[in-house]
C-alpha cells in the first residue's frame, strides 16, 4: 500500500475520532456551565479550551464557548475542522473507500460547514453532529475490509482516543462540578451506562480509575492501547513492519495499563501522563516508519 | 358558583351552599397583579425576548429531544412523551427550606405510626385514631405484622403532594408511600430544558439534582440485611407493559443494578434468587415497583403472576429488604389522612410544619350529612385510590356524576373521602403556538430514608394540569410536568456569585499539543492539480 494513502487512513481516524471525542465533551461541559453554574463561565470555558489546546481569549460564555470549539474549516483542533480534515484525507483515498462511507462522512461535514449547529440549542445541534458520526463509525465498521488500510486506521484512531481521554481527565470535573461532575465525565466518554453496570455506586475516584484501567470499555486507555498493539501486530502480519519499535511502545504502554496494580489516584493521574506521552511517540513513530521513510513525499513533486 | 345544571340540586342544598362554594382567584406563583414577582422576574424577562416563536421552535426541538430519547409514558395501549411544560417553575430557597422540613417531620411521623400499626400498636390502644379505620383499610396487611425491617425503614421512598392554596399557603395533598413514581421525569426534565432551552438557566443557580439515583442505591443498599456486606439489589417491574416502565428502567439503568420481573426470581432456603446465565444468584434488596397484592401469590394474591412466591416469608427471617416495604399503604390512606396532625401531635409532639387540606370523616353522620349537602363544592375521592381514577370534582361535575357519588358514599362511607374545593396555584404554562396561560401545578417532592437521613430531592415533579381550568393534574389523566427549581442562593436569584477557580490547580496535568497531519499539498501542487483538464468531464 502507498505511504500516502496508509498516511490518510491514518489520519482519517485520527480526526474522525477527534471530531466525536470533541463533540460530546463540549456537549456535556456546555451542559455543566448551564445547570450548574457554581464556577464562573468564563473560567469554565478557559477549562475545556485549555484542555483542548485552543486559545481562549474573549471567550466569556457558553455560547461563545460552543462557537469557538465547533469552530472552523482549517482549524483541526475544533469539530468542524477534524470532520473537514477527515474528509479531505478520505477525498484523497476515495477509491478505496466504500461510497457509503464518504457519502456519511460528507455529510457531517455539510452540516457542519453550513453552521447549522450555530442554533440557541446548541445541545440539539451537538447531538445531531454525533449522530452523524456515529453513522460514519457504524458505516466504516460494516463496509470495510479487514486489510491493511483499515488497520491503519484503527491505529489512528486508538492513538487519538487516548488522547482525547487524557484530554478529558484533565479537566477534573469532578472537582469543578462535585455534583454532577462525575457523570458528566462518564457522559463525555460515553461510559455512562458501562460504568453503572459494573461499578454502582457511583463515586468520583472511582471514575477516573475506570476510564484509565477498566478492561472491557472500548474507550478506557488499557483497551485502547490493546486495540492499538493489536493493530500494529496485523499490520506486522501483513509484512509491514518497522522493526518492532513501534510494537514496543505500544506493547509496554499496553502492559504498563494492564499489569498495574495501584488504586493510589496519584499512581492513576501518572498512568494518564504516560499513556499520552506514549500515544505521541507511537504517532511520531508512525510517521517515520510508514509514511516518511523514503524522504517527504518526494515522488510527488 | 353557579354550574349549569345543577338545579335540583341547588334547591336541596340551599342556605350554605353559596358561601362555601364562593372561592376566590387562585395563586400566580409567577405574576402579582399582571407583573412579576422579584424571585421571578429575571424568568420571565427572558421568556419575553424569546417571543411566542422562539417558544415554538424550541417546543419543537423538545418534542424530537423526548422522541429521540425515548421518555415516554404508557397510557393505555400506547406509549407517548410525557408532556414537559418549558416554562421552569421557580421555588425560593426560603420556600423550599420549609417543604423540605415539612415534609421530613411527616414522614418521621408516618415512620412511626406504621413500626406502631404493624407491631404494639400503641396508638391504637390510645385512640387517637379510630382502631377500625386501621383494621378495615385495604392497605393493612396482617401479614405484614411483625416483620421488622433491617434499618427500621418502611417508607425508603416517598412522594408527598403538594398543592398552594389561595393564599399561597403549601399544603398536603395526599401522601404517597407504597410506589410513589414521577422521579425520573423529575431527572429527564432538567436535561432536557437545559438542552433545549439554556438560556433560562443563564440568570439563576439552581439545586443539583443529579444525586439522587445515587441517594437512592445507598438508602436501598442499607436497607440490606444487616449481615450483608456488598449487598445485590435489584428493581422489580411489572413489565413492560406498565405505565411506568421507563422509571423503573431509567432507576436500574442509573443505580447499575438490575430491572427483574417476577419471573426472574424465586425464593429457595430462606434467600431470594435470581435465574442469570452464571447460575442462580442471591438477591439482598428488592425495590419492587410492584403493588403489594401481587408481590407474594402465597401470602397475598394467589392468581398474581408478577410476584415471587415466599418474599414474604425471606423478608419475615430477614433475609431480604423490600423497599418500600409491605403494608405501608394503611399510612398513605386518604381516611388516614386527616388523622396524620394528631398521629405528629402524638408521636413526636410537634405541630405540623405543613397543613393538610380540610377532610371530612364520612363515617361521621354529620359531616357526612354535610358533604351531601354541598356536593357540588366538594371533591370527593376513593380512599384507595390513585392516579386520579374514581375522582368526582364538585363544580364541573354533571348532576348525574353527583348523585352517583352521593350514593355511593351512602353506600359505603368508608371507601371515600370529600375535601372542599382548593382552587390551587397556577405557574404560566405554554398551551399552545407559544402563548402562555395560567395553569394549576401540584408539587410532588421526593423524600428518601436511608435510616440515617432524610434526603429531599430538590424541587420534584411539578404537574400541570394542561386543560384549561381543570385541577387534575395526574400524568394518568394526560397531565403534563414541569422542570421545578430550588434555587440556590437566599441572597439574590439575580445574581449568582459563582466561584472561581484556580484554573491551573484543574488543569493540572501536562497537555501535550495537537498533532495534525502535514499539509501534502502545497499551493503549488494545488494550482496544477486544478489545472490539469480531465478528460471525459467536459463532454456529459
Amino acid at each position: 500500500m502507498l505511504s500516502r494513502i496508509a498516511e490518510s487512513f491514518f489520519w482519517l481516524g485520527r480526526y474522525i475520532e477527534r471530531a466525536e471525542g470533541t463533540t460530546r465533551i463540549l456537549s456535556e461541559h456546555y451542559q455543566l456551565i448551564v445547570e450548574d453554574q457554581s464556577i464562573s463561565e468564563p473560567m469554565a470555558c478557559a477549562i475545556l479550551l485549555d484542555a483542548l489546546s485552543m486559545p481562549h481569549i474573549g471567550v466569556e460564555d457558553g455560547l461563545l464557548l460552543v462557537r469557538s470549539v465547533v469552530g472552523e474549516t482549517g482549524l483541526p483542533a475544533t469539530i468542524t475542522g477534524a470532520v473537514s480534515a477527515a474528509r479531505d484525507n478520505a477525498r484523497a483515498i476515495r477509491d478505496s473507500l466504500s461510497a457509503d462511507t464518504f457519502e456519511a462522512l460528507n455529510a457531517a461535514h455539510l452540516f457542519l460547514s453550513r453552521g447549522l449547529t450555530h442554533s440557541s440549542s446548541p445541545g440539539v445541534g451537538l447531538h445531531r453532529v454525533l449522530e452523524r458520526l456515529f453513522v460514519v463509525n457504524g458505516v466504516i465498521d460494516w463496509t470495510m475490509s479487514r486489510d491493511e488500510a483499515y488497520y491503519f486506521m484503527m491505529l489512528g484512531r486508538q492513538i487519538e482516543r487516548i488522547d482525547m481521554m487524557g484530554r478529558l481527565l484533565a479537566m477534573r470535573h469532578e472537582q469543578l462540578w462535585p455534583n454532577s461532575g462525575p457523570v458528566a465525565v462518564l457522559r463525555a466518554a460515553g461510559a455512562l451506562s458501562a460504568f453503572l453496570r459494573t461499578r454502582a455506586p457511583l463515586q468520583g475516584t472511582d471514575v477516573r480509575k475506570f476510564l484509565v484501567l477498566d478492561e472491557t470499555f472500548p474507550r478506557s486507555m488499557r483497551v485502547c492501547a490493546g486495540d492499538a498493539e493489536l493493530a500494529v501486530r496485523e499490520l506486522e502480519r501483513r509484512g509491514v513492519g518497522d522493526g518492532g519499535t513501534l510494537l514496543r511502545e505500544v506493547g509496554m504502554l499496553r502492559s504498563a495499563l494492564e499489569y498495574t496494580t495501584s488504586d493510589d489516584p496519584k499512581e492513576i493521574d501518572r498512568l494518564i501522563s504516560e499513556s499520552r506521552q506514549a500515544a505521541v511517540r507511537a504517532s511520531d513513530q508512525v510517521n517515520r516508519a510508514f509514511f516518511r521513510q523514503h524522504g517527504t513525499l518526494v515522488w510527488s513533486h | 358558583m353557579e354550574e349549569p345544571g345543577l338545579s335540583g340540586l341547588e334547591a336541596r342544598a340551599a342556605g350554605g351552599v353559596m358561601s362555601v362554594a364562593t372561592v376566590s382567584a387562585p395563586f400566580d406563583e409567577m405574576l402579582e397583579g399582571g407583573i412579576p414577582r422579584s424571585t421571578h422576574r429575571a424568568l420571565f424577562n427572558t421568556l419575553e425576548e424569546l417571543g411566542p416563536q422562539g417558544l415554538a421552535e424550541r417546543a419543537r426541538q423538545r418534542d424530537s429531544y423526548l422522541d429521540r430519547h425515548g421518555i415516554t409514558f404508557t397510557l393505555g395501549e400506547r406509549e407517548r412523551p410525557l408532556p414537559m411544560d418549558l416554562v421552569p417553575r421557580i421555588i425560593t430557597p426560603t420556600e423550599w427550606q420549609s417543604i423540605e422540613a415539612g415534609v421530613i417531620q411527616r414522614l418521621r411521623t408516618l415512620e412511626l405510626f406504621l413500626a406502631d400499626v404493624y407491631g404494639e400498636g400503641q396508638v391504637l390502644h390510645d385512640h387517637v385514631i379510630p382502631r377500625t379505620l386501621v383494621t378495615s383499610s385495604n392497605h393493612f396487611h396482617r401479614q405484614a405484622w411483625g416483620v421488622k425491617p433491617a434499618n427500621n425503614v418502611r417508607i425508603h421512598v416517598s412522594g408527598i403532594d403538594l398543592i398552594r392554596d389561595e393564599h399561597g399557603i403549601f399544603r398536603v395533598l395526599e401522601d404517597n408511600l407504597r410506589n410513589p413514581s414521577g422521579v425520573s421525569y423529575v431527572l429527564e426534565n432538567r436535561r432536557t430544558l437545559a438542552h433545549v432551552l439554556p438560556e433560562v438557566f443563564a440568570k439563576h443557580r439552581v439545586r443539583s439534582i443529579n444525586e439522587y439515583p445515587e441517594r437512592l442505591l445507598e438508602a436501598l443498599r442499607a436497607s440490606a440485611p444487616e449481615d450483608v456486606i456488598d449487598p445485590t439489589v435489584v428493581v422489580l417491574t411489572p413489565g413492560v407493559h406498565n405505565s411506568a416502565h421507563y422509571e423503573h428502567a431509567f432507576l436500574a439503568r442509573h443505580m447499575g443494578v438490575e430491572l427483574v420481573e417476577g419471573r426472574d426470581l424465586y425464593c429457595r432456603d430462606g434467600r431470594v434468587w435470581m435465574r442469570t446465565t452464571a447460575g442462580p444468584q442471591v438477591i439482598d434488596v428488592v425495590y419492587r415497583r410492584i403493588d403489594d397484592d401481587y408481590l407474594d401469590p402465597v401470602h397475598l394474591r394467589p392468581d398474581s403472576v408478577l410476584g415471587v412466591p415466599g418474599l414474604i416469608n425471606v423478608a419475615r427471617a430477614g433475609h431480604v429488604g423490600i423497599a418500600n416495604a409491605i403494608g405501608n399503604g394503611v399510612a398513605d390512606d386518604k381516611a388516614v389522612y386527616p388523622y396524620v396532625p394528631a398521629l405528629m401531635r402524638y408521636y413526636l409532639n410537634e405541630e405540623p410544619i405543613l397543613p393538610n387540606v380540610d377532610t371530612y370523616d364520612l363515617s361521621d353522620p354529620d359531616q357526612r350529612d354535610h358533604v351531601i349537602h354541598n356536593i357540588e363544592s366538594m371533591v370527593v375521592k376513593p380512599a384507595d385510590g390513585s392516579g386520579g381514577y374514581g375522582l368526582v370534582m364538585g363544580p364541573s361535575a354533571t348532576e348525574k356524576e353527583l348523585v352517583g357519588a352521593i350514593a355511593a358514599i351512602k353506600a359505603d362511607p368508608r371507601s371515600w373521602i370529600a375535601q372542599p374545593v382548593v382552587r390551587f396555584s397556577t405557574y404560566p404554562t405554554v398551551v399552545e403556538d407559544g402563548v402562555i396561560k395560567p395553569r394549576h401545578v401540584d408539587l410532588r417532592p421526593f423524600a428518601v430514608n436511608d435510616g440515617t437521613n432524610v434526603y429531599v430531592l430538590p424541587g420534584g415533579l411539578s404537574r400541570v394540569a394542561l386543560p384549561e381550568g381543570s385541577l387534575v393534574v395526574n400524568s394518568s389523566q394526560g397531565g403534563g410536568s414541569k422542570d421545578t427549581w430550588v434555587l440556590e442562593d437566599t441572597q439574590t436569584v439575580d445574581r449568582p456569585i459563582p466561584r472561581e477557580v484556580p484554573r491551573a490547580a484543574m488543569v493540572d496535568m501536562d497537555i501535550p499539543g495537537r498533532i495534525d497531519a502535514p499539509v501534502t499539498h502545497d499551493d503549488r501542487m494545488l494550482q496544477q492539480e486544478r489545472q490539469q483538464q480531465q478528460q471525459g468531464d467536459a463532454s456529459c
